[in-house]
């Protein structure tokens, strides 16, 4: 019973090690994908690129413009009219355009209300909104001189709001969700495909316990894709803070990626080639990685897509990971995030299970 | 050219797609994930979910939480609790930003004394900590403000006019982007398959011993993806123009032209792919990776190419992207079209990337066994 | 005159070379045959040829000269290349009507009305005019097999590489394939490079290329071979020494028995000799395996099998006995293995009942007791492509709870008897045909079955093997009562079997042994000409 379950153990693994550029995607997807996904991008405004055009002798808006400086901003580029400046927005050179007015000054010194017109370029529509509120508080705050409320903000668990380390680990998950799908249908389709199916049938084995080894040997590759990338990129290059327990983590993927096998049997069950396997789990995995709030908090979603939300893993998954590393969480109250994926994930698997089984 | 050779291929191809119901991947995978992320990214923070710790409970105070309790950004609750449960519930995530009131934080105000107001943000997704910080920080000097209006004198507004998009919608701003990026993903994966699956199973042999050339049949493999998706750049824009309702400013036969030539590069693409990969799992997984990444970072849906730094803003350059969504915005919200020299140097660009990639493909490609 | 000339060809992989300085010349209008154990290069040779695989040397075909791939280009419209592998140029998704317009079209083929009736013609030779609306993944191995050859043979080459293309092909159809052949290069002078593991087709060829590893090591007619053979071939006499199979034994040195008319098999068994390469003599190890006690070990009264309205299985009876090998005889498609699939449960039974090892067959359940005694080997042959061939043998054996050193010995034993030791750390799909059919046997073998069900075991494998194969069933049939049922294409082989069952249409026609069927066609000189009595 042991032995041939981890006969068939080794069997996938060398099958997945013999294919070398299957070995080279899976790696590059955890390593160099995971890196340039998270060096990539920022989310919050930086570097935004500034124009102004001054037709007031300069004064207070050179203290304006002093406030925006790196790195959230480039040095603001000065332009001589405001045909050169709009034309610079529209060929998304500048996203950031300030026109100081003859009378912004003089208004200004005489304690009249002043205004200062402000060109942006909405089509970067979240730079533009954050860009906006930066530019209003410091305008509220030169305003404001006398005024004396001090605000004191504290970006809890992530001071710098390096985005950085979240996008590395955002993909980590979506990689490892991609793979452990695509990855387990597949090692049962092509068995389909290459004629062997039938020999396997007619091997004197529990099919469940054919079914479960082949999907951990699949899990086991998932796991240690996510150990590299952890060690290498994640906690390696990107330094992002672990203030959570390791174990927690890796318990928690652990359950996570037999969910995704499950999807995996699903889909194998369905899928006669290769070909259809690319296809279902690319349909499926779509929405399972929409609706797991990775890009758009749960919160704010559809009520109806709120609800539909409790049936993916990888929401429990990405908010218990979140909350691992970032917050910092104790084992004790991340309950709710092991019992979202042991139970949807389980309940995934089991269909899973069933589906491939009735194959056999 | 042997247009019957490669019509036999085109209807050979087509056969196979409609059995093998990948047909349907072609035309359900643009319009999902065109509708899953048209609908699903904000990048509008609504309904933070705020716990504020007033420990004044005075009048001014309560003008500030009513200032919050009015924001459509917060959904608000008060709490009287200590520090450490309030601290205790966002590890919990069940808040996302704690604002703490001092004591005496009216009296001390009316004295012109400092006070300081304690804003602690759930920063473990950052964008949307950020956001939510900054809209804490505009509540309460916009009330601060109000507060004490004797003292405003210099009081600067800002008149702010966006371009082409005055309503700051998340749609215009995200919708025309998608298009670049399910534009790219889609056919790639579907021209991904069409050689490598013919290696694996050995049909190849009918090419190696067939008199067709590669050229030949490069082409005969593309069309059938090429056709198949043209219809999508239709399909897509009346999602965009009409379920989504983003303007169109500029003109359609740029949008398409410019569109069927960017669909020729993510064809090429995945055939570049599927040439160099021996096996289908291979080739699909490589396909996902490096076109959806790259094609979401760096197609100016989440950040704009301008703000980016150094190794980014290279490989920005490098990815197709890039040029494609500067058209697309273009057409849809600016319309300026080819007057500007920069939409058509990036078409110029475009086309010859296409003709780089597919004479690679034709270089790569062999009709021997290897 | 057309010419094909072949000078010092050389094609390698790495460091192996496949074939070495191959030269040969072949004029219009004849057919070449292709010979030789199994890896000894033929294949390579042919890819080189048709200008699919890179080689060094030259060849010349009529005006065009070429030595690379690259440049074989010009040859291409005037040659037609059938590789190796069982439906391997086939889409799966496509019905073999569609098939027969898609080669029609890459190949530029006027649709007149000679061509219609040259199509209808080879549909009809090939059996498949019924089936022309049935999609290339539903057919059975045979019928892939043709028609993948007819979808050669379509646009009438000049040139025509055919590697093993009658392997899995019935007796009835290649008499047909040989006709039109023959037709061909008689009418158009066509050149025809053949290569076969059927002796009586060698036979009838112009001229034959005897390989051997990695070099052509003779050439001739086919009775110019023979009679190079024909001092060392003898009747087949016990304890006489030399080499002795079913129907003859070889010695290199004299011997004092009566000499025998050589067959081309004969090359084989000397060549062996010559170089000290034949495999050892069969022996069973391990202790006498106690036998299923019953007489009958499988039992199938009225088995019948749906597809639709299609009905592939038509109320079969059918019993196996202890220590009996039955052969299962028919044209392709005429429902051998879909009833061997019935038997193992890989189709549900759609009427009639199943008794194997006197049990009742309904459920999986009962299934899954009896796989442990059952051995089965099918029409694709298919083991794990991405493990070696030691690595293969040892996961079945481990699959089967063989303690792993027994596995170790047992594999070393079928690799030496079955003749694939040299190949035991290769990768499957990287060996010829025949090979990988010699391993899927052992693989087959391991776990001492009860019963075995083999599916065309010997489709493509080499002469030597095939004889040491047959050596090693009647040795399992006589020392342990192993029940055998077998299906193949070969009709000499149905001479070793005990009884024979022949389908026609999915139903039984015929199920007697060799002697009486023998008795009731007193005209027959081989069983292949009873076999036609029956589809005539």
């Amino acid at each position: 019973m042991n032995r041939i379950f981890w006969t068939i153990v080794a069997k996938e693994l060398l099958a997945f090690i013999r294919s070398w550029q299957l070995v080279l995607v899976v790696l590059y997807s955890f390593t160099v994908n995971v890196y340039i996904s998270g060096s990539g991008i920022e989310i919050k405004p930086r570097n935004v690129a500034v124009g102004y055009v001054d037709y007031t002798g300069g004064g207070i808006s050179q203290k304006i413009l002093s406030k925006l400086h790196a790195p959230e901003f480039l040095p603001p580029r000065r332009f001589v009219s405001q045909e050169a400046l709009s034309r610079a927005i529209y060929d998304k050179e500048i996203i950031v355009g300030i026109v100081f007015g003859p009378d912004f000054e003089k208004n200004w010194r005489r304690g009249e209300k002043s205004s200062l017109n402000v060109l942006l370029d909405a089509t970067a529509a979240s730079q533009a909104y954050t860009t906006l509120s930066y530019l209003q508080n410091i305008v509220l705050e030169l305003s404001r001189s006398g005024m004396s409320v001090d605000i004191a903000s504290h970006k809890l668990f992530n001071p710098n709001a390096d985005n950085h380390t979240f996008m590395a680990l955002t993909e980590l998950l979506s990689v490892t969700t991609m793979l452990c799908v695509i990855l387990t249908a597949v090692v049962f389709v092509r068995e389909k495909e290459q004629g062997t199916w039938d020999i396997m049938l007619l091997m004197p084995v529990d099919p469940k316990l054919i079914i479960l080894a082949k999907s951990f040997s699949q899990v086991l590759i998932i796991l240690s894709g996510v150990v590299i990338s952890l060690g290498f990129i994640v906690l390696g290059v990107f330094s992002t803070p672990l203030n959570g327990s390791f174990w927690a983590f890796a318990l928690l993927t652990f359950f996570y990626i037999w969910a995704s096998a499950g999807i995996g049997l699903f889909i194998a069950a369905i899928a006669r080639d290769v070909m259809q396997v690319a296809q279902l789990s690319i349909l499926v995995m779509m929405p399972l990685i929409f609706l797991s709030g990775a890009w758009t908090p749960i919160y704010a979603m559809h009520p109806a897509l709120q609800a539909l939300s409790l049936f993916s893993p990888l929401r429990y998954y990405i908010e218990g990971t979140e909350s691992i590393f970032y917050r910092g969480t104790e084992w004790i109250d991340l309950w709710p995030y092991f019992l979202g994926v042991i139970l949807v994930g389980g309940l995934m698997y089991w269909i899973g299970f069933r589906k491939i089984g009735r194959l056999f | 050219m042997k247009a019957r050779v490669i019509r036999a291929y085109i209807a050979k191809e087509l056969i196979e797609l409609v059995r093998s119901r990948f047909i349907l991947m072609v035309y359900l995978l643009p319009t999902m994930i065109m509708l899953l992320f048209g609908y699903g990214i904000r990048m509008e923070v609504t309904d933070a979910r705020a716990l504020i710790i007033d420990n004044d409970r005075s009048f001014l105070s309560n003008r500030l939480i009513s200032k919050f309790e009015h924001s459509r950004y917060f959904d608000v609750s008060l709490d009287t609790s200590d520090e450490a449960d309030a601290l205790r519930s966002i590890k919990q995530a069940r808040t996302d930003v704690i604002i703490i009131i001092p004591e005496s934080f009216e009296k001390r105000l009316l004295h012109g004394q400092s006070t300081q107001i304690g804003i602690y943000v759930d920063a473990a997704f950052p964008s949307r900590g950020s956001t939510i910080e900054n809209y804490a920080k505009g509540v309460i000097l916009d009330a601060a403000a109000s507060l004490a209006p004797a003292r405003s004198a210099h009081l600067i507004t800002i008149n702010q006019r966006s371009l082409f998009n005055q309503a700051m919608r998340d749609e215009d701003a995200i919708v025309p982007g998608l298009i670049g990026l399910v534009l790219l993903v889609a056919p790639a994966i579907l021209s991904a398959l069409l050689i490598v699956k013919e290696k694996e199973r050995g049909t190849i042999f009918n090419f190696y011993a067939s008199p067709l050339s590669k050229g030949e049949f490069l082409i005969a493999k593309l069309i059938p993806a090429f056709l198949l998706h043209s219809l999508n750049i239709f399909i897509l824009f009346l999602w965009a123009v009409y379920v989504f309702d983003v303007p169109f400013r500029g003109s359609f036969l740029l949008y398409w032209g410019v569109s069927e030539i960017y669909l020729l590069i993510s064809i090429a693409i995945g055939m570049l792919i599927s040439v160099v990969t021996r096996t289908q799992i291979v080739a699909v997984v490589l396909t996902v990776i490096i076109t959806i990444i790259p094609g979401f970072l760096y197609s100016g849906i989440i950040m704009p190419i301008s703000s980016m730094s150094g190794i980014s803003q290279v490989e920005a350059h490098i990815f197709p992207v890039m040029y494609y969504n500067h058209i697309l915005y273009d057409a849809f919200l600016i319309g300026e079209g080819l007057q500007s020299g920069k939409t058509l140097s990036y078409l110029l660009i475009l086309i010859v990337y296409a003709v780089i990639l597919l004479g690679l493909g034709r270089l790569l490609l062999k009709k021997e066994l290897g | 005159m057309e010419y094909l000339s072949v000078e010092n060809v050389t094609v390698s992989y790495g460091i192996h070379v496949a074939i070495r300085d191959a030269t040969f010349r072949a004029d219009g209008g004849e057919i070449i045959g292709f010979i030789g154990a199994d890896g000894s290069g033929k294949s390579s040779l042919m890819h080189a040829i048709a200008g699919v695989g890179n080689f060094s040397g030259s060849v010349r075909f009529n005006g065009i000269g070429y030595r690379s791939a690259k440049e074989a280009e010009p040859l291409k419209p005037l040659c037609a290349f059938m590789p190796q592998g069982i439906g391997l140029v086939l889409y799966e998704m496509l019905s073999v009507e569609e098939h027969l317009d898609f080669f029609a079209d890459i190949r530029a083929i006027k649709p007149d009305s000679d061509f219609l009736a040259y199509r209808q013609r080879l549909l009809r030779m090939a059996g498949l005019d019924k089936f022309t609306a049935r999609r290339a993944g539903d057919l059975t191995g045979g019928m892939m097999q043709k028609l993948s050859l007819i979808c050669t043979l379509l646009h009438r080459p000049r040139l025509l590489i055919l590697d093993e293309p009658t392997t899995g092909v019935d007796p009835l159809s290649r008499i047909e394939l040989w006709e039109i052949l023959d037709q061909i290069r008689r009418e158009e002078g066509t050149i025809i490079l053949v290569s076969t593991a059927y002796m009586q087709e060698a036979a009838r060829m112009d001229r034959l290329l005897l390989f051997d590893a990695g070099e052509i090591i003779a050439s001739g007619t086919a009775t110019e071979l023979l009679e190079t053979v024909r001092p060392m071939c003898y009747l087949p006499t016990p304890g006489s020494g030399g080499v002795r199979t079913f129907d003859a034994t070889y010695s290199l040195q004299p011997l004092d028995i009566p000499h025998a008319e050589p067959t081309l098999e004969a090359l084989f068994f000397v060549n062996a000799l010559k170089n000290n390469r034949l495999l050892p003599p069969v022996t069973l190890s391990g202790e006498e395996k106690i036998p299923f006690s019953d007489d009958v070990v499988m039992e199938a009264r009225g088995l019948t099998k749906r597809f639709g309205d299609f009905v592939a299985n038509d109320r079969i009876d059918l019993n196996l006995r202890r220590g009996e090998i039955l052969g299962l005889l028919g044209a392709n498609g005429a429902g051998k293995t879909t009833f061997i699939k019935m038997l193992l449960g890989l189709h549900p039974i759609d009427g009639g009942e199943l008794f194997l090892l006197g049990k009742p067959v309904r459920n999986a359940h009962d299934r899954r007791t009896l796989k442990a005694s059952i051995g089965y080997v099918s029409q694709h042959f298919a083991l794990y492509g991405d493990m070696t061939v030691r690595e293969n043998l040892l996961y079945f054996a481990a699959i089967r709870r063989i303690p792993s050193q027994e596995a170790l010995e047992k594999t070393a034993r079928y690799a030496l008897e079955l003749g694939f030791s040299e190949y035991l750390d290769e990768m499957p799909s990287q060996l010829p045909l025949g090979i990988n059919q010699r391993f899927s046997l052992a693989a087959a073998l391991l776990h001492d079955p009860h019963v075995l069900f083999l599916d065309e075991p010997t489709s493509g494998v080499d002469a030597i093997a095939r004889a040491q194969f047959w050596q090693l069933l009647i040795a399992l049939k006589e020392k342990w009562k192993i029940a055998i049922l077998i299906t193949t294409h070969y009709m000499s082989e149905a001479e070793y079997c005990d009884r024979i069952v022949l389908l026609r249409d999915g139903a039984k026609v015929a199920d007697d042994t060799l002697e009486r069927f023998y008795a009731a066609h007193p005209d027959a000189e081989t069983f292949e000409d009873i076999f036609l009595e029956y589809y005539r």
